[in-house]
């Protein structure tokens, strides 16, 4: 790409970034009916319902970049390029039902409901046994204390979540519940605050590298 | 029996072989005796045949050596060998011709052999007149330090006295010199005559010594007038005694092994005067052709000799003016073995052409490409043969088989065996197990888990809440949860929702998931049948709201900008718009809901609602439906000083609680049974893991002790 | 003073801070801890490339509008110094996302990278791909890619939900080296169990500095310890002010 495109894309990233930015420091109702403030507030709403579209937009060119990835596994048919077939198949009837029934008609709730939502819930469930496994494993081969006291803490908040080990009945339910309690809104919410204030920074620094044009994701 | 090396292929070779074993290279020289064209190195061979027969039948034996020598072949094959000497001419009889009294260059020893002494001697008797100035000193000298020499016959073989004297061992450079048993019949043995240069009558006999300094291709000139620059040298070492000549009838052992002290004496005259002719200039002596004795001052005995050199030296004409130098022989024996020799002459620059063409144009003595790199070259039969050593041998090997790998086409590597993930599929089993079996406790008889006596200190609030709403304005639902977390979101929301529709609340769903409509139409649909409320009159949904936290702001700010068309409509609203339904009107703003209920399983969809939905949510209280994890980082929001969230459930065990205190319906038993039965079971799993990893531990601390 | 001018002084402080640390970076060049997760992939990337096996850069289920956009742009910073590391390979780096946008954002970060290093003719639009719309179906593809394509090196840098921790158990079960970062504290705790080298807290937004993409990515490191020490010295100025009755 040539150089005057480059800076073409990185000013019109930078501006848009700004005048998106500006807007969280502006209250509405300090700003005037009319004027540049509010000309920059409703560019800035425009700018944000561009956004809305283009994300559609980008949905739909992700489908389409995911169809033409499979398209060509089958096409040089290399490893697993079967179900990648099978998938190619699926999507263009579906793709085809919903263009011609609508998004909301029987023919696809009656899909979704059918084929897609097993599937993931499925998903999720395979999700527990791999978590079981992993928390099986943990203490044998990581070998160190922190292991031992993620195992440890795991099943003290299981046994306080409810029945199980101990029933909700049990004496010591009570004992194991405040306990649970205590780890999730002290403990573990002190700590995912500090998570959180954490992935915040590298969020705005992140955000500000963007902004200033040092990161490009959209290219050179 | 003694070895001859091979100068080729430095095989060791029976003394009395012709060629060698190996390399099939010619061990004994052949005679010097060979026209110009067929000459290769003076230094190799610079063997001037014998001039003349002046002294009749001293004489035969050298022109019988030339006469073999003539008819000899294959000389190239041995030019380069120092250790070669044609088995019948005397090298160092041709050296002696070519010798110019003028060279430096001379025997490294001031010791001369014996031979030379008593040549030295013998010439001490020539004619005065002919005798020159340095001869003359040397045999006085001679005369003063050497015993008194018995006179030499005529005719005497004094060659043949000094193999006498010598003994029978030879050094390994005059080995090959000797003309072996099977010696070709072309060429005669030469006579062990005296030397064929007319030696003066009173010359001693001498004896040459065999082993002619190690390697020595010629043997040092006799001649007088050759050696005269070094003689001087030379002429204080006291002069061996002469010995009787040789008979011609003796076999002819031209170099007799000579005893220890001619050896040394030998070895430590290392080198012949270099063959340059300072008057003419003429090229190098060793080329028999090139020799113009005529400059050289040689006594009689040798002018008789020269003038039976071979005149075709004298046809070349215009030589070059610098004549090439000559190299002694021992120089000469340390030549490498060369089997390919160019024969490169100098011109004068006057006759060298002119280059024409090129950046060199114009210049003269250009390297001319041709001449010299596409000569034409006689391999030697040696060079076709390679001494191939073992190991080369085999490195040669591993060299054909790498390539022929190479070609060849590798069978793909067979995958390794998987193991079976035996642990993971008995998690799995135990697992399924679990949940499966509460199905069953009905008929089994057993009787199932209590349901949670405890109630949250969260849930009155919420209940209270929910039962205090107005039912005039509508209340907006959010599913923004994927599929995957149906399982639970359904039953945990499935609560809340159902008291709403008990309620007779309205609800409005909305989702910024693509998946949250079908979600929200499927759970609704279910819940409304028990209640007979129906899409479009009890519920609406608005569908998919594109743009993740930009989409949520605008929604907040002007949801009809928003969303422009709904999911699943009646067909009521078929043709137009989401908006004209009964149940939104008046809704302009999202603060124009009743209460605002956002379910989800993320904590980041959480708090985007939250805190994107604050500026604009006014007093509508909003309410979370968590899944269990994301409980710890939304309580926050909801135990705030200025609280964020008005109301939040999570987990499986808040809503059955919630059902409980709200008076809907239990119909959650079997679930709550096969909830409890999978927590045991995960909870025996870690129990189990954390037992198992303690105890590898504890056995690895106690093997490293 | 408003929560906006407030918010908009933290913002000022930001640029400023990230200025200074960006001129001072040659002079006084940062020292971090050691990662080993970063430390083990620089070795993991090159055994790949040697051994003709392929990189795997997973930028998450979250969309380029939202907070999940922020460990996505980490990922494609961590995408790019892998890209580097694989233009030459046999098997260049794929990078695969739960989101079309960002698809294409690692499509340009890569045919950049390509084009610095003058092998476009290299790029494949392929490279940069989605696997699925939703998480879940995101994650039901990773098992297919991760055998097919002969992946060895898998690394996780995006925002993930619970399913971030089936696509680590996916790669562990490959035999991958498997690194997984995320932003949700809940996926962090979840990833720490399945992955064999997990990030934790904000590591994921450190994966620039520590892979040397640039100079403004260790300052912006740099800067986030700054503003971290100021509100931890809030915090505990706060909390001792509330400790001894001083209200706001």
């Amino acid at each position: 790409m040539k150089i005057g495109t480059y800076l073409l894309w990185a000013a019109m990233a930078v501006g848009t970034g700004l005048i998106v930015l500006l807007g969280y420091f502006v209250q509405i109702d300090q700003i005037p009916a009319d004027g540049l403030i509010r000309n920059i507030f409703e560019l800035r709403l425009l700018i944000m319902r561009w956004a809305v579209l283009l994300a559609a937009v980008s949905l739909g060119i992700g489908l389409f970049n995911m169809f033409l990835v499979h398209w060509m596994k089958v096409s040089e048919q290399r490893t697993g390029w079967k179900y990648s077939a099978v998938l190619i198949v699926t999507f263009l009837v579906t793709l085809t039902l919903g263009l011609i029934f609508g998004p909301d008609s029987r023919v696809v709730l009656f899909l979704f409901n059918s084929i897609q939502l097993p599937v993931e819930t499925s998903l999720s469930a395979l999700l527990a046994v791999t978590l079981s496994m992993a928390g099986f494993r943990l203490v044998a081969q990581r070998k160190d204390l922190i292991s031992l006291v993620f195992v440890g803490t795991a099943l003290i908040v299981l046994i306080g979540s409810g029945p199980g080990l101990l029933s909700t009945e049990n004496l010591f339910f009570g004992f194991f519940a405040g306990l649970r309690n205590w780890l999730a809104q002290v403990a573990a919410a002190g700590g995912a605050r500090g998570i959180l204030l954490g992935v915040a920074l590298g969020s705005i620094v992140t955000g500000l590298r963007v902004l200033l044009a040092v990161d490009r994701p959209y290219g050179d | 029996m003694a070895e001859i090396r091979c100068p080729m292929c430095s095989t060791m070779n029976q003394e009395a072989a012709e060629v060698c074993s190996n390399c099939q290279a010619r061990l004994t020289p052949l005679v010097a005796d060979l026209p110009p064209s067929e000459q290769h190195d003076s230094g190799a061979e610079g063997r001037t045949p014998p001039q003349s027969d002046a002294n009749g039948g001293n004489d035969d034996w050298l022109a019988n050596i030339r006469a073999d020598a003539a008819m000899g072949s294959g000389v190239e094959d041995h030019a380069a060998e120092p250790e070669e000497a044609d088995d019948a001419a005397p090298d160092w009889l041709g050296r002696l011709r070519e010798a110019d009294s003028s060279i430096e260059e001379g025997p490294p020893s001031d010791k001369i052999p014996d031979w030379m002494g008593d040549f030295i001697a013998a010439g001490d008797e020539a004619t005065e007149e002919e005798v020159p100035e340095w001869l003359s000193r040397v045999r006085e000298r001679r005369e003063a330090q050497t015993e008194e020499q018995p006179e030499s016959d005529e005719g005497e073989d004094w060659i043949t006295r000094l193999r006498e004297d010598t003994p029978d061992e030879q050094p390994a450079g005059l080995e090959d010199l000797k003309p072996s048993p099977d010696d070709d019949e072309s060429i005669e043995k030469p006579a062990p005559q005296a030397l064929d240069l007319d030696p003066p009558p009173d010359l001693p006999d001498t004896q040459v010594p065999q082993d002619d300094l190690a390697g020595e291709q010629v043997i040092p000139s006799q001649e007088a007038g050759d050696i005269a620059p070094s003689v001087d040298s030379v002429v204080d070492d006291s002069p061996p005694a002469m010995q009787e000549p040789i008979s011609p009838d003796e076999e002819v052992e031209w170099f007799p092994a000579p005893d220890e002290r001619e050896l040394q004496e030998a070895e430590e005259l290392l080198h012949v005067p270099a063959l340059l002719d300072d008057e003419t200039g003429d090229a190098s002596a060793i080329e028999l052709s090139d020799l113009n004795l005529d400059s050289i001052e040689l006594p009689d005995w040798l002018g008789e000799l020269k003038s039976e050199t071979p005149p075709a030296a004298e046809d070349e004409g215009e030589g070059p003016d610098l004549a090439p130098a000559t190299l002694p022989s021992w120089l000469e024996a340390m030549r490498p073995v060369d089997t390919f020799r160019s024969e490169i002459e100098i011109e004068a620059e006057e006759v060298l052409p002119v280059e024409s063409a090129g950046p060199l144009a114009g210049l003269r003595g250009v390297l001319l490409a041709e001449p010299v790199v596409a000569m034409p070259r006689s391999a030697s039969t040696a060079a076709a043969r390679l001494e191939v050593t073992e190991r080369q041998y085999a490195q040669g090997e591993l060299l054909q088989r790498l390539v022929e790998e190479e070609e060849k086409e590798i069978p793909p590597a067979k995958a390794e065996r998987r193991r079976l993930p035996l642990v993971r599929w008995g998690i799995a089993f135990v697992l399924l197990l679990a949940v499966i079996l509460p199905f069953g406790f009905s008929q089994l008889g057993i009787e199932g888990y209590a349901f949670p006596s405890v109630v949250s200190r969260d849930l009155e609030p919420l209940i209270n809440l929910i039962s205090g709403i107005p039912t005039e304005r509508p209340a907006l639902v959010v599913f923004d949860y994927t599929p995957g977390y149906s399982g639970e979101l359904d039953m945990v929301a499935g609560a809340l929702l159902e008291h709403m529709v008990m309620r007779s609340l309205p609800i409005i769903t909305v989702s910024t998931r693509p998946t949250g409509p079908p979600l929200a139409e499927g759970l609704l649909n279910k819940i409304a049948a028990g209640y007979g409320a129906v899409n479009g009159e009890s519920y609406l949904h608005l569908g998919y709201l594109s743009g993740g936290p930009t989409a949520v702001q605008l929604f907040s700010i002007a949801p009809r900008s928003v969303v422009l068309t709904g999911y699943h409509l009646p067909d009521s609203l078929s043709e137009g718009s989401v908006w004209e339904s009964p149940l939104l009107q008046g809704v302009q703003r999202l603060s124009d809901f009743n209460l605002v209920v956002v379910i989800t399983a993320g904590t980041d969809t959480a708090r985007t609602w939250v805190e994107q939905t604050h500026p604009w949510i006014g007093d509508t209280p909003l309410v979370m439906v968590l899944s269990a994890g994301a409980e710890p980082l939304v309580r926050p929001y909801f135990e705030a000083s200025e609280p964020q969230v008005d109301g939040i459930l999570t987990g499986l065990p808040a809503a059955v609680s919630y059902r409980q205190y709200s008076g809907l319906p239990l119909e959650t038993g079997v679930q709550w049974d096969a909830f409890g039965m999978g927590m045991l079971a995960v909870e025996l799993t870690l129990i189990a893991g954390g037992a198992y990893g303690v105890g590898l531990w504890l056995l690895r601390l106690r093997k490293r002790r | 003073m408003s929560e906006e001018a407030i918010g908009l002084i933290i913002l000022l402080l930001f640029v400023g801070l990230l200025a200074f640390f960006v001129t001072i970076d040659r002079r006084r060049p940062a020292t971090f801890r050691s990662i080993k997760g970063y430390d083990s992939l620089k070795g993991a990337i090159e055994r790949a490339v040697e051994a003709g096996e392929r990189v795997h850069l997973s930028l998450g289920t979250g969309s380029v509008i939202g907070t999940d956009s922020a460990p996505a742009l980490a990922g494609l910073a961590i995408l790019t110094s892998i890209a580097e590391s694989t233009t030459m390979s046999d098997k260049p780096v794929v990078a695969t996302t739960g989101d079309g946008a960002m698809a294409i954002l690692a499509q340009d970060t890569l045919r950049s990278v390509y084009s610095e290093a003058r092998a476009l003719h290299r790029y494949s639009p392929i490279s940069g791909r989605m696997l699925g719309p939703t998480p879940f179906s995101y994650v039901a593809n990773l098992p297919i890619l991760l055998a097919s394509e002969d992946i060895s090196v898998h690394v996780l840098a995006g925002s993930f939900g619970a399913e971030g921790a089936l696509a680590a158990d996916f790669g562990e079960r490959q035999g991958a080296f498997v690194l997984a970062g995320t932003d949700d504290a809940q996926s962090q705790a979840l990833l720490y169990a399945t992955a064999e080298h997990p990030l934790i807290g904000e590591e994921i937004f450190a994966g620039g500095a520590y892979l040397n993409v640039g100079r403004v990515h260790r300052a912006g490191l740099r800067v986030q310890d700054a503003v971290r020490m100021i509100i931890i010295a809030g915090i505990v100025i706060g909390a001792i002010l509330s400790l001894l009755g001083v209200s706001r």
